[in-house]
């Protein structure tokens, strides 16, 4: 016991360096930005009315008042550390004086739900495949659906997206191909809703799903190639056990291990893939914000996606770190 | 296997139950006849519960917001509006200033409701300007605290300002071109501990429509017909046909036609030419502004190339004249308008009343105008420009191509200048450049370099212009480039004076009304903030001429409707055209498509009682004339 | 010597491999091709604008009145390099970082292994879009360069490391530290060669994963959208929703050159793959197990 907490303490140690590393280096990039959210806002309040520049001149005076912007820049720093501690990141300067963390929380569970349920279904069905393919070697349709993996794979993801996006909503409309859920959707009606919701993340899941399994067949194939020339594999087949049970119990659980790190570093990429996916299918997560918050230079809420999205990543990779031993009795704490 | 096969069965399912759902329609459970669906170019707002239209930045406006809910005194249409451009909305008549405008009288109409059933009266009036003053950092805080001396309400339908100092142009503050200072409930806010962080949710409206639902995600917005909506400034002109209207974001270009294409949009705010054209090849029910070739509404504003005027370079005329000769005004509308633009040689837009004002007037005047180039004298104007355009185009447009001369001048417009590659050379030798090699170069020996500031993928059309441009400067041996700089970052370098010349527009005016001052005033050189100060609008181009100084301190004297008002209008085009401090291209033309599949009456070049691109205030007028196609 | 040997065993035995050398083979011809275009890279409107393909337009034109070949000449040249550059620092770094680290093994190690988990768990596409956010337009072709391989070493150190550590413990390697040899000696003498097949394969994946991060990022719009690269061409052609416009060549011919690219790189990367695991080498070539 003594062994692991001590493993313990160094993975929460190293995980709190990290993300106080992280989080900086955001500050010192967004604080270094040359633009002006007072200027951003004064330009959009007069850019279509009559308006003079003296009176500019007074509601810039009056903004930056107003959004705080004033003390020395260490001042700043620490106050934003005392904020963050508690998870209060400041108000948006581009939708002034709703919260960033207000914005975050409303756009997290769609990011979080559709990628989520992504990884795992693409982590799920890429291993189940790899593993059959891996084991039946010679199996035609597992050959095929190799191919077909492999060959989407390298394909960059964004190409991926479009195409199913032309087919599926141009060539033969039948999905929809933007929004998180239908116009107008009661979300009183828990079950209706939700069915939109599903609808909505067809297209983009399948997207992601697309390009991620061959990644996780390969691997899985290549694992289970290997275990499958092992002489208690063998054994246990000369030994009369029902292939099924060799498949499960003996082949790939062991082969299962370091899939489940890779999967820990996947859900930590969770936020890279929402960028382009919210991008094309217009779903309203965090990606979206984050591209939102560049357009309008709003570093407040720039800075805190990208802190959430540090600590989420970190997170992540240290929970499968502690649950890792658990999966592979093989592996030593060090 | 097993598994395999339960995987497919799910995902057999969920296509067939997607089948289902689509057959219902994907687009809302709201009665499709009896809605109208509109682009919000705000795209998906952030904090959609925020409808405080006074705190500056905080939500989304043209959500259905201030074009339906809002309401203030006076609408000037850019087009000819329902009963003449000038609407006197929650005013009974237009202001009443003293002799010499430092007292503005205003008489408010009678029998205007709130949507939760308070009169309208000269308290919100009142209340909407002291509470800006009082609380600096609203969004017409600084306007009406530089302006106001005192407001008083002389009665509940009176109300009277003095002013601080003289302003002829006072009540433009609160008369919608595109917005204006929007009246606030006295009843709601003063309930309020602090207007600027009151989200005004479920807002009060003043319009004819109230809020009937919205997206937490902010992408959609719908509004419901008022039942008492004879008792709004619009109801005066009727019922408003659509029951619901709902403002949603459509996502990128090619989703919107889409959207269009399969009926679940009816009026689309802008598009590339492309997609114009692919609508009009596509839909047999697409209305657009122009009935034919080029589609688009021309709104008035007027992109220009927009000189440095600080930047030593480009103080001498001579320069200036010679890049405005090299540009070929028809490949320019090729490049950004595939055609559909409608060009203009003085700075003021070619829309609204303007053409019958001031270009057909002036054409005259242009033909006769005569340049010294140095060597020899000049007549640069070409009127028959428009019709050179209007013939490229025929070939493959067709019969899309209007031939009476009448509509070709005011779809494509009159004339410009001739490129003259000798003249402005000669004009450029005079400036002191000389020709060594392919390139020019100054008299310290340095080649001439140009950068045309652009917006890349915020205003694709402006982008291909300006590369069009430098792509006819660097032609003729001056080293002219493009300089991408995407949204923020544009208004930030254009307000700091960080560029050489950039392509978007410094004169933007009324359009339905020929009065200049909305943005003349401001280029008084009282206002020109020195080198690399920020420059407020909208002289962009950092003009200090006491030529130009003069003719505006004419106008200020003058009152809005006297008609001397279009003399020294066409005084300042004459000015522009001599000094040539900016290059001006066309109007900005908005690629508005409508479609009528459920909704008929859209405003057109034919019958022109407003404009149709949506996220103007005077968008309103629209829906007082829109019937259901399919009753 | 050597080299040629593998490459004639891997075209004879590895069909893999000599597809992938073909694809990549005409993806490098396309980008030579460039130096040969008529047409200046930036102009536009220098053909008759939205024409099919065709024998006088080969693969036809843009709305932008482009000549689609010649262009795509250009913008894979363009993109090619970026990954090919991307590539290389980043091969440098992740070499540099994983042979000290499992040679030198202690504090070394445990530094440079957390700085890299660091650089393993940033959101890549974040911290991009971030740089773009406050670079905006000073944002050149090799600052994003420079910024994409300091993004991408890290899982490639950690593989090095690994096979640094096996091969500290070898007896060749005691042999060159008690002759004196210093460590960097001993590292690119002695390790380098039995590293350098894995860096070579993992450059292939390498690439293709820059090369996707610039056309992800150029079709949102992230960079300088005047030099003409592949997502260069994907952007333009939705600025003018070429795809809803009928002109679908604009986008068909640039995706299905940089997806050759990609597969064929790819397909380069498994079969070296394979070939240095010498099992599946020999099963392969019909020995063994």
């Amino acid at each position: 016991m003594k062994p692991f907490l001590a493993y313990l303490a160094k993975r929460l140690l190293q995980f709190a360096v990290v993300v106080f590393i992280g989080v900086n280096i955001t500050y010192v990039i967004t604080h270094s930005t040359p633009i002006d959210p007072v200027e951003q806002s004064v330009t959009a309040a007069t850019s279509f009315g009559v308006t003079s520049p003296e009176a500019i001149e007074m509601m810039r005076a009056s903004l930056r008042q107003l959004y705080g912007l004033e003390g020395s820049p260490v001042e700043q720093y620490l106050s934003f550390w005392r904020r963050v501690l508690v998870g209060d990141f400041g108000p948006s300067l581009s939708a002034f004086p709703t919260p960033v963390s207000t914005l975050i929380w409303r756009a997290m569970p769609w990011t979080v739900g559709l990628l989520l349920v992504s990884t795992l279904m693409t982590w799920i069905i890429g291993n189940l495949i790899g593993g059959l393919a891996g084991y039946h070697r010679r199996n035609r349709l597992l050959k095929l659906v190799g191919i077909v993996s492999m060959g989407i794979h390298p394909i960059p993801y964004y190409i991926v997206a479009f195409v199913l996006l032309i087919v599926f909503g141009f060539v033969w409309p039948v999905l929809p191909i933007s929004g998180g859920a239908g116009m107008s959707a009661d979300r009183g009606d828990t079950f209706g809703f939700a069915l939109d919701v599903l609808v909505h993340s067809i297209l983009p899941s399948l997207s992601l799903m697309a390009v991620g399994i061959g990644g996780w067949f390969m691997g899985m194939r290549a694992l289970v190639s290997n275990i499958v020339t092992e002489d208690y594999v063998t054994y246990a087949e000369l030994g009369g056990v029902g292939r099924r049970r060799i498949l499960g119990s003996y082949v790939m659980r062991n082969a299962l291990g370091p899939q489940v790190t890779g999967l820990a570093l996947q859900l930590g990429a969770i936020f890279n893939g929402a960028i382009i996916t919210e991008q094309v299918f217009g779903y309203p997560g965090l990606g979206s914000l984050l591209i939102s918050g560049v357009n309008s230079g709003d570093y407040s809420l720039v800075l805190g996606i990208t802190s959430v999205s540090i600590i989420a990543v970190s997170a992540a990779v240290l929970v499968i770190d502690l649950l890792f031993p658990l999966v592979d009795p093989r592996v030593e704490v060090r | 296997m097993r598994v395999m096969k339960l995987l497919m069965l799910a995902f057999a399912g969920l296509v067939a139950s997607t089948a289902a759902s689509f057959a219902q329609g994907t687009v809302s459970d709201l009665p499709r006849r009896e809605t109208l669906i509109l682009e919000n170019p705000e795209g998906t707002i952030k904090n959609p519960g925020w409808f405080n239209i006074w705190a500056i930045n905080a939500g989304g406006q043209y959500t259905g917001l201030h074009q339906l809910a809002m309401d203030t005194l006076w609408y000037i249409d850019p087009e000819r509006g329902l009963d003449g451009s000038w609407q006197n909305s929650l005013a009974a008549e237009k202001p009443i200033y003293n002799a010499d405008f430092t007292e503005m009288t205003v008489k408010l109409r009678p029998g205007i409701y709130w949507s939760d059933g308070v009169q309208f009266t000269a308290d919100d009036l009142v209340y909407t300007v002291e509470t800006q003053i009082k609380t600096p950092g609203m969004r017409w805080s600084a306007l009406l605290a530089l302006n106001v001396d005192s407001v008083r309400k002389v009665d509940d339908w009176t109300v009277v300002f003095k002013l601080k100092k003289p302003n002829s142009r006072f009540h433009a503050l609160f008369t919608v071109r595109f917005n204006a200072i929007w009246m606030m409930p006295k009843h709601v806010f003063e309930r309020a501990p602090d207007p600027l962080r009151f989200d005004f949710n479920k807002p009060v409206s003043l319009g004819a429509y109230t809020l009937y639902g919205y997206d937490p995600d902010g992408k959609w917005f719908v509004w419901q017909r008022r039942d008492d909506w004879q008792r709004t400034t619009l109801g005066r002109y009727g019922e408003p046909g659509p029951k619901y209207v709902a403002y949603v974001d459509p996502g990128p270009p090619d989703k919107r036609v889409i959207a269009q294409l399969n009926h679940d949009l009816d009026v689309i705010h802008d598009i590339a030419p492309e997609g114009m054209f692919t609508l009009a090849k596509q839909s047999k029910s697409l209305k657009t502004w122009f009935k034919g070739f080029p589609y688009g509404h021309p709104d008035p504003t007027l992109p220009a190339v927009v000189f440095n005027l600080q930047n030593p370079t480009f103080q001498n005329r001579d320069l200036r004249w010679a890049l405005a000769l090299l540009i070929d005004i028809r490949a320019v509308a090729m490049a950004s308008y595939r055609g559909a633009a409608t060009i203009s040689a003085i700075a003021i837009p070619p829309t609204g009343t303007h053409p019958d004002d001031y270009h057909k007037p002036l054409q005259d005047w242009l033909a006769g105008f005569e340049l010294d180039t140095g060597k020899e004298k000049i007549k640069p104007y070409d009127p028959t420009m428009g019709q050179q355009i209007a013939a490229m185009l025929r070939p493959s447009m067709g019969d899309q191509i209007p031939t009476d001369p009448a509509e070709i001048a005011r779809s494509f417009g009159y004339g410009w200048w001739k490129p003259n590659p000798t003249a402005a050379a000669e004009l450029l030798e005079r400036a002191g450049y000389s020709k060594r090699g392919n390139a020019w170069t100054g008299p310290d020996g340095k080649p001439l370099s140009i950068k045309i500031m652009v917006e890349g993928d915020s205003r694709p059309v402006m982008t291909r212009a300006g590369t069009m441009i430098a792509q006819q400067w660097r032609q003729f041996g001056i080293d002219a480039k493009i300089d991408v700089a995407q949204g923020t970052n544009m208004l930030d370098r254009r307000g700091a004076g960080d560029f050489d010349t950039f392509i978007g527009w410094s004169v933007e005016t009324y359009g339905g009304h020929p009065d200049l001052a909305f943005f003349l005033d401001s280029w008084h050189s009282q206002f020109v903030a020195p080198p690399g100060k920020t420059q407020s609008p909208r002289n962009w181009q950092r003009l200090s001429s006491p030529e130009l100084d003069k003719l505006i301190e004419q106008i200020r004297t003058v009152s809005f409707e006297d008609p001397k008002t279009v003399e020294l209008g066409r005084d300042y085009a004459k000015f522009m055209v001599r000094e040539m401090p900016i290059i001006p291209l066309m109007a900005y033309n908005v690629f508005t498509a409508m479609d009528e599949t459920y909704w008929t009456g859209y405003p057109t070049a034919d019958d022109p009682y407003t404009d149709p691109v949506p996220n103007w205030g005077n968008s309103r007028l629209m829906m007082v004339r829109l019937k259901p196609t399919q009753p | 010597m050597r080299i040629l040997a593998i490459l004639r065993d891997l075209l004879r035995y590895n069909i893999e491999f000599a597809a992938g050398l073909v694809l990549v083979g005409l993806v490098a011809v396309m980008a030579l091709l460039s130096f040969a275009s008529p047409y200046p890279a930036l102009d536009v409107y220098v053909v008759p604008p939205d024409v099919p393909p065709s024998w006088d337009y080969f693969l036809g034109t843009t709305s932008r009145g482009q000549d689609v070949f010649w262009q795509l000449t250009v913008a894979i040249r363009n993109t090619l390099t970026f990954g090919l550059v991307v590539a290389a620092l980043s091969r440098i770094i992740a070499l540099v970082v994983g042979l000290v680290a499992g040679y030198k093994g202690g504090w070394v190690d445990r530094v440079l292994m957390s700085i890299n988990d660091t650089f393993v768990v940033i959101p890549l596409f974040p911290i991009l879009v971030l740089f773009y956010f406050i670079m905006r337009d000073a944002m050149s072709w090799a600052m994003l360069a420079l910024i994409t391989a300091a993004l991408g070493w890290a899982y490639d150190a950690r593989l090095i490391r690994a096979m640094a550590m096996s091969l500290r413990t070898r007896e060749f390697t005691r042999q060159a530290y008690f002759s004196g040899a210093s460590t960097g000696r001993i590292l690119v003498q002695e390790h380098l060669p039995f590293v350098l097949p894995i860096v070579f394969s993992t450059t292939m994946n390498n690439i293709n994963w820059s090369i996707g991060i610039e056309v992800t990022l150029s079709v949102l719009g992230f960079t300088d959208i005047n030099t003409p690269t592949i997502g260069g061409m994907i952007y333009w052609a939705n600025q003018h929703t070429a795809l809803v416009a009928g002109v679908w060549w604009w986008i068909a011919f640039p995706v299905a050159l940089v997806v050759m690219l990609f597969v064929g790189l790819f397909l380069l990367a498994i079969s070296m793959n394979e070939y240095i695991d010498p099992r599946s080498r020999l099963a392969r070539m019909g020995g063994g197990a």
